[in-house]
C-alpha cells in the first residue's frame, strides 16, 4: 500500500484549483464576509445601545408644557433640543429619528384634567428610531403616571388603587448565554468557510473531471481508485481547512477591535482559544469536503454538483440555530452528533469553559471515520461504469 | 500482445459488443475499423479495464484485464475516446503528472517527459496552459500522457479524428515509431484511409461483431473488389 499517488493527486488538485481565480475569490470572500457581517451587526447594536443611553429629544411647542420638558431634561442622558416647525416632515424627510410635538391644547387639557395630547413622530422602517422612540414613550408614560399619582393624592385617594398589578421582569440570562447566539453564528461561519473553500475542488475534481473528459485517462493509470478518491478528498479538505483558518484569523482581528463587554457579550479569543478552536473544528474540514466530494460524484454535471455542494450549508446553519434555541450543547447525545459536537466544543472554548480532551478526540475521530467511509463510497463510484461514463 | 476472446457487453437497450474476438500482435499496428456505433469504443474500454465484459476474456501480455486490471493497465497506454485535459495545467505538467502516477520518479521521469515533448513537437508550447491549445496540440498532449511510461501495448481510440494534416502526420509518425520498437498498437477509426495508411492487420467491426479480419490484401481478395473502401462497404453490409 503506497500513499505516494494520494499525495500526487492531492497536490495536482490543489495546484489546479489555486490557479483558478474564482476559487481564490470565493475563499477570500467568505473569509472576509462572515467576520465583516458579524462586526457590522455588533457595531450596529453598540451604536443603538449608545443611542438610547444618550438621546437628543427634539420637542416642538416646549413652551406649552414646561413641567413635562423640565422633567424630561432632568432624566439621565436626555437633552432637549428645539424641533423645526413641521416636525412630521423632518422625521419623514429622514433628517430626524424622532420628534415630539406638544399639542396646542396641551396646557388647557392638562389644567382641566383631560388627557392632554403629546405626539411622538417616528419612522418604523428605520432601525435607529425604534429604541429611541421606545425610551421617550416610556419616559412620557412615567411623567403621566407621576401626574396621575399627584391628582389622586389631591383627591384623597391612594395611587396604589389605580395600580392593581405590579409587573416585575427578571432577565435571568447571564452575559455568556446572551453571547450564545453570537458564538453559534461565529461557528456557523467557520463551517461555511470550509464548505465554500472546498467546493471548487470537490466538484471540479469529480463531476468536473468527468464533464471535461479527463476522468477516463485518470482511471487508466493503474492507480487504485481509493488513492484517487483519497487524493481528491485531501485536496478539498486542505482548501477547506485553509478557508477556515483564514476566517478564524479575520474573525479574531475583527472581534479584538470591538468592545464586546459593552454589549454584555463575553467572548474569549486569545491564541490559546484560537488553537483549540482550530483543533475542535478541524475534523469538520475533513468531514464536510468528504460529503461534498461524495455528493458531487452523484451529480450528472458540474453545475448540478455545485448546487449539491451548497445544499450542505443548510444543516450547517441549522445546527448553529438549534444550539441557540435549545440548551442541548451539553447533552450527551449532542456530543455524538457531528456538527453539534464540534459546535458544542467550540462554544465551550469561546465561552471560556473547559473542554474535555476525550470528548474532543471522540468527536474528531467520529467525523474522520465518517469521512473515510465516504471516501470509500467515492472510490466505489469511480469503479462504477454508470458514474464514470455518465448516465 | 492483446488477446480479445468472445467478449460480450450489453447495455440496457442493446448489445454493444456481441462476441468480439481478435488478437493484436507485437510489432504490428492492428486497425479496428467500423462505422460509428459499431462497438469500437466499447471494445477498447473493455480492453483497458474501464468496463467489465458480461462474458469473454481479454488479456494484455497474458494479464487478465478483468481479474487483475492493475497489472494489465501497467502494460498498457491508452488514448481514450474522451481525452480531456486540465485547462489550468501546462502540457509539461500533464505529462509529468501522468508519468508520476505511473510510478516514474526523478531523472527517469524528467527524461521521459522531455522525450515525448520532443517526439510530438510540443517544445514551443510545453509550458503554456493547455486551455488555449488547438485540437491538434491537445491530442498530442493526450498522446504523450498515454505513452509517458513506455507501455508495450497501446490502444488509440480514433486518434486522428478531426486533426489537420500536420497533426495527423505527427500522430502517424508516433504510431510507426511504436511499431518499429516492436510494440503492439491497436488503432480504431471509422476512416478507411487512416487504417489503410497505417495498419498491418485490419479487424472490421459492425453491429458489435467482427465481420472480417486480415491484411488489407486478404480483405480485398475475400470480397473480390479492387478498393478497400468497397471492401469495407461490402463487409459492413452497407452495400
Amino acid at each position: 500500500m503506497s500513499f505516494g499517488p494520494v499525495v500526487l493527486v492531492a497536490l495536482k488538485e490543489l495546484a489546479d484549483a489555486f490557479r483558478d481565480r474564482r476559487s481564490i475569490l470565493t475563499m477570500a470572500a467568505t473569509a472576509l464576509l462572515g467576520p465583516l457581517l458579524i462586526s457590522f451587526v455588533l457595531n450596529q447594536r453598540a451604536v443603538q445601545k449608545g443611542a438610547i443611553e444618550r438621546i437628543d429629544v427634539p420637542v416642538a411647542g416646549a413652551e406649552r408644557a414646561p413641567e413635562l420638558v423640565d422633567w424630561l431634561r432632568r432624566q439621565d442622558g436626555v437633552s432637549i433640543v428645539a424641533a423645526p416647525k413641521d416636525a412630521e416632515a423632518a422625521v419623514r424627510g429622514r433628517g430626524m429619528d424622532i420628534a415630539v410635538v406638544i399639542d396646542d391644547d396641551f396646557p388647557a387639557d392638562l389644567a382641566r384634567s383631560r388627557p392632554a395630547t403629546v405626539r411622538l413622530f417616528t419612522d418604523s422602517t428605520r432601525a435607529a428610531g425604534g429604541p429611541k422612540a421606545q425610551r421617550v414613550a416610556a419616559l412620557v408614560d412615567r411623567f403621566g403616571a407621576e401626574v396621575a399619582a399627584q391628582r389622586l393624592i389631591v383627591r384623597g385617594v391612594s395611587p396604589e388603587v389605580a395600580a392593581p398589578i405590579r409587573l416585575e421582569q427578571v432577565d435571568v440570562a447571564n452575559s455568556q448565554q446572551r453571547g450564545a447566539t453570537l458564538l453559534s453564528v461565529v461557528l456557523s461561519f467557520l463551517a461555511m468557510a470550509i464548505i465554500t473553500s472546498a467546493m471548487q475542488i470537490a466538484t471540479d475534481s469529480t463531476a468536473g473531471e468527468r464533464e471535461r473528459g479527463s476522468l477516463e485517462a485518470l482511471l487508466l493509470n493503474g492507480t487504485p481508485r481509493w488513492q484517487l478518491a483519497a487524493g481528491k478528498w485531501l485536496a478539498a479538505s486542505a482548501a477547506g481547512f485553509a478557508g477556515m483558518i483564514l476566517t478564524l484569523a479575520t474573525l479574531s482581528w475583527v472581534l479584538s477591535r470591538l468592545s464586546l463587554e459593552q454589549l454584555g457579550v463575553r467572548i474569549h479569543l486569545g491564541p490559546h482559544e484560537l488553537f483549540l478552536l482550530a483543533l475542535a473544528m478541524g475534523p469538520l474540514a475533513l468531514l464536510l469536503p468528504a460529503i461534498q466530494t461524495c455528493l458531487a460524484c452523484f451529480a450528472r454535471s458540474y453545475k448540478e454538483a455545485q448546487s449539491y455542494a451548497v445544499v450542505l450549508i443548510i444543516p450547517v446553519v441549522a445546527a448553529g440555530a438549534l444550539l441557540t434555541l435549545y440548551p442541548i450543547a451539553d447533552a450527551a447525545w449532542a456530543h455524538a452528533v457531528p456538527l453539534l459536537a464540534q459546535y458544542g466544543a467550540g462554544m465551550s472554548i469561546l465561552g471560556g469553559k473547559p473542554v474535555s480532551a476525550a470528548a474532543l478526540a471522540g468527536a474528531g475521530l467520529e467525523a474522520v471515520g465518517i469521512a473515510i467511509v465516504l471516501v470509500g463510497v467515492v472510490a466505489r463510484m469511480l469503479a462504477t461504469e454508470r458514474i464514470v461514463f455518465g448516465r | 500482445m492483446i488477446r480479445v476472446e468472445n467478449v460480450r457487453k450489453r447495455f440496457s437497450r442493446a448489445a454493444a459488443v456481441d462476441g468480439v474476438s481478435f488478437s493484436a500482435a507485437d510489432g504490428r499496428v492492428t486497425g479496428l475499423l467500423g462505422p460509428n456505433g459499431a462497438g469500437k469504443t466499447t471494445t477498447l474500454r473493455l480492453a483497458c479495464g474501464l468496463m467489465k465484459p458480461d462474458a469473454g476474456t481479454i488479456t494484455i501480455d497474458g494479464a487478465d484485464v478483468a481479474s487483475d486490471p492493475q497489472l494489465a493497465q501497467s502494460r498498457l497506454g491508452v488514448l481514450p475516446d474522451a481525452s480531456g485535459l486540465y485547462g489550468r495545467l501546462t502540457a509539461r505538467e500533464h505529462i509529468r503528472y501522468f508519468g508520476a502516477l505511473r510510478g516514474l520518479r526523478g531523472a527517469e521521469l524528467a527524461r521521459r517527459v522531455e522525450h515525448w515533448i520532443a517526439a510530438l513537437g510540443l517544445a514551443t508550447v510545453a509550458d503554456r496552459r493547455v486551455a488555449g491549445f488547438s485540437h491538434g496540440e491537445r491530442t498530442k498532449v493526450a498522446l504523450a500522457r498515454a505513452l509517458v511510461h513506455d507501455p508495450q501495448n497501446v490502444l488509440l481510440d480514433e486518434p486522428t479524428n478531426g486533426l489537420d494534416v500536420a497533426s495527423t502526420r505527427a500522430v502517424r509518425e508516433v504510431v510507426r515509431g511504436l511499431r518499429r520498437e516492436g510494440r503492439c498498437v491497436v488503432f480504431s477509426s471509422h476512416v478507411m484511409q487512416e487504417v489503410s495508411a497505417l495498419c498491418d492487420r485490419i479487424v472490421i467491426i459492425a453491429a458489435g461483431r467482427v465481420v472480417a479480419e486480415g491484411t488489407p490484401g486478404e480483405l480485398l481478395a475475400a470480397t473480390g473488389v479492387t478498393s478497400l473502401e468497397d471492401a469495407f462497404m461490402a463487409l459492413v453490409g452497407l452495400q
